[in-house]
């Protein structure tokens, strides 16, 4: 077949394999099977291009196919990325000598000026890019070799969804250009702009924190909107309530998540006094604002985004409950926006001892969304005594455990409503001298109030802590964390300043309490490196330790800060200047409780003195708050490393997201089995057990111990990490639940124990699916997993038969990649097998009661 | 026994005979979906700024898949559903059938939303000689079930059913419907076509459990009925599905007369005999093509779990049916 390559100008020339030969050696370079390699990609390649295809898809296939090749060996991810790379320089920096291993550093230093004035001239970036820097001083200091810090990844989703774009929709700035755009657009307001852009840079660029979502991709642009979480209120009537679809659609924009509280809203027919009809609840008002944030797609970079939240003590509950179910009617179900319920002690105090619940109409008891703790209970039981005598107008009664199971069983089905605990953050919160938190956010890590003149805004960076472990000798590196830590601190309050946000609402909240959210991803990776399962007390202790250090030395900073340039509007009355942190708040929620946490409340730490630190919070604090742990789904993919506080999810698995899906291949556990020679003998099996190699028999004990999966590591892993880290986190943590059991007692308790340590929020629960698609390239058979043998009674005959039919009919078997020898046939299922059926339990419902492994 | 003449005992459920057919079709609840959660807006920008090729082949996979998957239905109704015995196999059977309509209905609901022009996409299985001749097969096979004289009590009528079992289930679901998936799929690989990928996922989940309980219900029928187990009906057994694979061939000549980035019809060709050679192995067969996967990308698409990002894409892993 001639096959003839379409070049950009249109002019078509033969195809010449060679090229592409060349590209892969320079991309597969020290590799040791790297002329394997080569050939692998190469043959492949050229298997899936046609007459007529276009360079760019040349590229695009060159890249695919190595990337396919990815769980045989994770270097072919590291081959797609340097293919990346070259194709995103060539872009970028124009066409180079790819022989010339130090043109890409060149080209970085010699072309940046230029980039940063042709992009302020094109109104892209902002004139202090220009104005406020020593442009060749910058330039510098960009590193090209950090680009070999990426897998795949990461990388396409920074360009996809980071990366300047030009006029076409493509990347318009390598990696390295696009770190220094960041770290220039938080240092406008330095008096050393240049110097501070440096540092935030340097830490960046190699992976040590990265900046939120909204900061990747406005920092540097004119009116640049760098916050990532708002939280809202919608309150009960129309004005409001049509100013909040506005505003959902403009913060959307603006490429804000947002939380809605609902709670204020009267209940479905509840009286409305202008027209002397009845009100038709929250649903349909909720409904609006799904469909609008749809609408909202930004440039396809991040659709928008919200979560619903409302307190279970509003008589139309139960309906919101069944938002996300996919069946019903339509006006009644949310597509697009997330629900989250807010729950009080109360309700669990209730929810213990079996006790009613009554659900009322807020247009009744208005005050109960203000309340919290034993304020709340004691007006909440006048509420129910007045309904017993009937002197309410609305109201619906049912047992708390009643509710709380059924919460839990459409959590189980739709994975919605996510648990947040309105008492808990209340009662530990320092920032609430302004008015009580009425909700989280979209992702439930943060906890600011708010109300009709504040939406509340908070902004975030995540640190990388695998990028602070010294893995040979598994040891964390204090120093350089407590520098990230007090970089990342300087960066959030210089974005404060910079931020330009869409409702004077935000901006307002925004300033006056410069409430920043440090948070954390690459927990499982670090804990890994330090040679600890997910679920074991070391890891606990370690929690323990990091989240205490990093809150000390995040604290000291907006101290620190606060001396330089002036405490934040509010300071006065917070906790803070009653010289408070955040583990002292313990006691006040244990108080408010009436009994003490189930967790274990010492310090694991031990060396940081927070008598000091007490003494330096209560003369001022720059920031109302400093941590939030997001859950990083992207900047964490970006980072390379595990997302958020998450465990790993496998060993390897699929990820679907909006760049396209891609194989994660757990390197800590490549390389581990790579070190015992062990990688070649069972990658194949890894893929078949789904990621999942507790079964697989050649993998020592001590490294399954370490790599679990998430269905597999012990659920209240998750309650205990989360438990042990809020102690010292001022806001909250993102906290995504596995779970492989779907009973409704095990939830039940999990969820419990959740509230009894402690824990504010529980985000996204993902199940584990009991049935999935069968398996393409690993080895299936059904027969022999059900034991028959089908036609093979005939095996040995038909084997003959084969044979002679084989040969006869060769020729016709046209395959442009034969295997080299028939693969292992599956069929050798000894027929004695059907005489050793395993106990099965009963499928009929009845039967499985009386079944004692049902039980 | 599961093949033969329905009596009124039959409609029991219990006690349970094929537990395996009960579990299933519990399965199959939970594993309800519907075409409206997916969204597809984006996938209609994709589809619009798609190569002429890369359009003629979703068009032409659809034009053959919708009347496909009622196709199935015929034959489950007609050909397989009144000679069962087992009352759990008829839930099975029964949610089955929906799924098929359902699937109908789902392709349906993405030509509405890419504006194809239906009736011209409807006619392309009319007219089109290798999506004829694909249809054809399977029809002469359920044809023979629906004729006055079949009597499965007789070893003849048995192996009638089994041929059409095996046609509708092994070739047309597990083999011809599998390359139509990897073929969408492969879009996504590519970024494009993300959400319909998502809908494929959840026709895929389905499919896998037609095929695991139609292997099931032809496994179970041969042990039930040694005396089947020739060599001769094994080999006519074997001719089906490789005469499937062969019509498959030509019908992707049509699919992909030049070929698109990552696909031509070598390609698929091969990826249908590598899936026929794992039916054929599961049946008990030895593998007759010997070929690799070429579509090893695969491995990502289906292979492992997926952690899917729930604010950019429909979480397909979710089951009904949760009880409080």
């Amino acid at each position: 077949m001639n096959i003839f390559v379409t070049k950009r100008d249109g002019t078509k020339v033969p195809f010449d394999a060679n090229r592409i030969n060349r590209s892969l050696e320079r991309a597969s370079k020290g590799f040791e099977n790297q002329i394997q390699m080569v050939t692998q990609i190469a043959t492949e390649t050229q298997v899936t291009i046609y007459d007529g295809i276009s360079e760019r898809e040349m590229d695009e296939a060159t890249i695919n196919t190595a990337l396919q090749n990815v769980s045989e060996d994770p270097n072919y991810d590291t081959v797609a990325t340097r293919l990346l790379l070259k194709v995103t320089y060539a872009k970028v920096l124009g066409d180079y000598d790819k022989d010339d291993e130090e043109a890409p550093q060149k080209l970085h230093n010699a072309r940046f000026a230029d980039h940063i004035n042709t992009y302020v001239e094109k109104g892209l970036f902002d004139k202090r890019m220009q104005e406020k820097f020593d442009l060749q001083e910058l330039a510098q200091v960009l590193d090209v070799t950090r680009d070999d810090l990426f897998a795949y990844t990461g990388l396409s989703g920074l360009l996809h969804r980071y990366a300047l774009k030009d006029l076409n929709q493509e990347p318009a700035e390598t990696p390295q250009y696009f770190f220094m755009r960041v770290a220039m657009g938080m240092s406008y307001n330095e008096v050393d702009p240049t110097a501070m852009a440096k540092r935030f840079y340097n830490k960046m660029s190699k992976l040590e924190y990265l900046a939120g979502g909204s900061a990747n991709m406005n920092a540097g642009v004119p009116k640049p909107a760098l916050s990532n979480c708002f939280l809202m209120e919608m309150h009960d009537d129309m004005t409001h309530i049509a100013k909040t679809v506005g505003d959902v659609m403009l913060l959307s924009k603006s490429s804000g998540g947002i939380g809605l509280s609902l709670t204020k809203l009267r209940a479905s027919g509840s009286p409305l006094t202008s027209s002397n009809t009845v009100s038709s609840g929250p649903t349909p008002f909720a409904k609006i604002i799904d469909v609008a944030i749809r609408a909202i797609q930004r440039g396809g970079k991040k659709k928008g985004a919200l979560c619903f939240y409302m307190e279970n003590w509003h008589i139309d509950f139960p309906d919101f409950m069944e938002w996300r179910q996919n069946s019903g009617d339509d006006h009644l179900r949310m597509r697009t926006a997330d629900t989250a319920v807010f729950i009080s002690d109360e309700f669990m105090k209730r929810v213990k001892i079996n006790a009613d619940w009554i659900m009322f109409d807020p247009k009744e008891t208005a005050d109960l969304n203000e309340l919290y703790g034993n304020a709340f209970s004691k007006r909440y039981q006048e509420y129910c005594d007045k309904a017993e005598k009937g002197e309410m107008r609305m109201y619906k009664k049912v047992k708390a455990r009643e509710q709380y199971r059924q919460i839990l069983a459409q959590l189980q089905g739709t994975s919605h409503p996510w648990l947040v605990w309105k008492d808990t953050i209340n009662n530990r919160a320092l920032n609430n001298n302004t008015g009580t938190i009425h909700m989280s956010n979209l992702c439930t890590e943060i906890c600011l109030p708010q109300d009709k003149d504040n939406v509340a805004v908070c902004n975030l960076a995540s640190l990388n802590l695998a990028k602070h472990i010294d893995e040979n000798k598994k040891e964390v590196e204090w120093q350089k964390l407590e520098d990230t830590v007090r970089t990342m601190v300087r960066h959030l309050d210089n974005l404060v300043d910079i931020n330009v946000l869409p409702i004077p609402e935000a901006t307002k909240s925004d300033t006056e309490n410069r409430a920043v959210g440090l948070g954390v991803m690459g927990f499982a990776d670090a804990v890994e490196k330090m040679g600890w399962s997910y679920d074991s007390d070391d890891t606990y202790d370690f929690t323990d330790k990091i989240f205490e250090f990093i809150s000390y030395m995040a604290i000291d900073e907006s101290a620190i800060i606060a001396q330089e340039k002036g405490p934040y509007m509010h300071f006065q009355g917070s906790g803070w200047s009653k010289g408070m942190v955040p583990y002292d708040s313990i006691a006040i929620l244990e108080k408010e409780r009436g009994f003490e946490l189930s967790v274990d409340k010492e310090s694991k730490h031990k060396g940081l003195d927070w008598s000091i630190l007490r003494e330096k919070v209560k003369k001022g604090m720059r920031n109302a708050t400093l941590m939030a742990v997001a859950p990083n789904a992207n900047i964490g993919l970006v980072a390379n490393t595990t997302p958020g506080i998450d465990a790993r999810f496998a060993q390897v698995f699929s990820r679907n997201k909006i760049s396209g899906k891609y194989l994660d291949l757990n390197t800590n556990l490549v390389n581990e089995l790579k070190k015992r020679n062990l990688w070649e003998k069972v990658k194949g099996k890894i893929i078949e057990q789904q990621g999942d190699i507790a079964a697989i028999e050649e993998i020592p004990a001590d490294i399954k111990t370490i790599y679990k999966t998430s269905f597999t590591t012990d659920p209240l892993a998750y309650v205990e990490v989360a438990a042990r880290a809020q102690k010292w986190v001022d806001q909250s943590l993102s906290r995504n639940m596995y779970l492989a059991t779907r009973d409704n007692d095990d939830i039940m308790n999990i969820y419990t124990t959740a509230w009894e340590k402690g824990v504010k929020s529980t985000y996204y629960l993902h199940m584990k699916p009991r049935h999935t698609a069968e398996q393409s390239t690993t080895s299936v058979n059904k027969s022999t997993a059900i034991g028959k043998v089908g036609f093979g009674a005939f095996k040995s005959r038909f084997a003959e038969v084969r044979q002679k039919e084989e040969l006869a009919t060769m020729p016709s078997v046209e395959s442009p990649l034969k295997v080299a020898e028939p693969s292992s046939v599956a069929t050798q299922t000894p027929v004695t097998n059907v005489a050793k059926k395993p106990f099965v339990c009963p499928v009929d419902p009845a039967e499985r009661a009386q079944c004692d492994s049902c039980q | 026994m599961l093949l033969g003449k329905l009596t009124e005992e039959d409609f029991n459920i219990y006690p349970s005979k094929y537990p395996w057919a009960r579990e299933l079709y519990e399965q199959a609840v939970a594993n309800t979906w519907f075409p409206h959660e997916i969204p597809l807006k984006e996938d209609r920008d994709d589809y619009d700024s798609m190569t002429e090729e890369e359009q003629h082949a979703l068009k032409f996979i659809m034009a053959f898949f919708n009347p496909g998957e009622l196709m199935v239905n015929r034959s489950i109704a007609l050909g397989i559903y009144p000679h069962i015995k087992s009352a759990e196999c008829h839930l099975f059977l029964a949610k089955w059938m929906w799924e098929e309509a359902n699937h109908c209905t789902s392709f349906e609901y993405v030509l509405e939303t890419f504006n194809f022009d239906r009736e011209e996409t409807y006619g392309i299985h009319l007219n089109q000689p290798s999506m004829v001749a694909k249809e054809e097969f399977v029809n002469n096979y359920t044809s023979k079930m629906v004729s006055e004289d079949v009597d499965v009590t007789t070893p003849e009528g048995k192996k009638d059913f089994i041929k059409n079992l095996i046609a509708t289930n092994i070739v047309t679901e597990g083999i011809w419907f599998y390359s139509g998936f990897m073929v969408i799929l492969s879009f996504r690989q590519r970024n494009k076509m993300r959400n319909f990928g998502s809908m494929i996922n959840w026709v895929l989940r389905d499919e896998s459990l037609h095929l695991k309980f139609g292997m099931n219900l032809i496994l179970n029928i041969l042990e039930e009925n040694a005396e089947l187990v020739t060599e001769e009906f094994a080999k006519e057994i074997k001719d089906i599905i490789i005469e499937g694979v062969r019509l498959e061939n030509q019908y992707n000549k049509d699919l992909f007369p030049n070929g698109i980035l990552g696909l031509n019809a070598e390609y698929v060709n091969q990826y249908v005999q590598y899936v026929a050679d794992r039916r054929l192995e599961e049946l008990g067969f030895e593998p007759h093509f010997n070929v690799s996967n070429p579509a090893k990308w695969m491995s990502t698409s289906t292979d492992v779990l997926e952690l899917v990002n729930f604010f950019e894409q429909q979480n397909t892993n979710y089951e009904v049916n949760n009880k409080a």
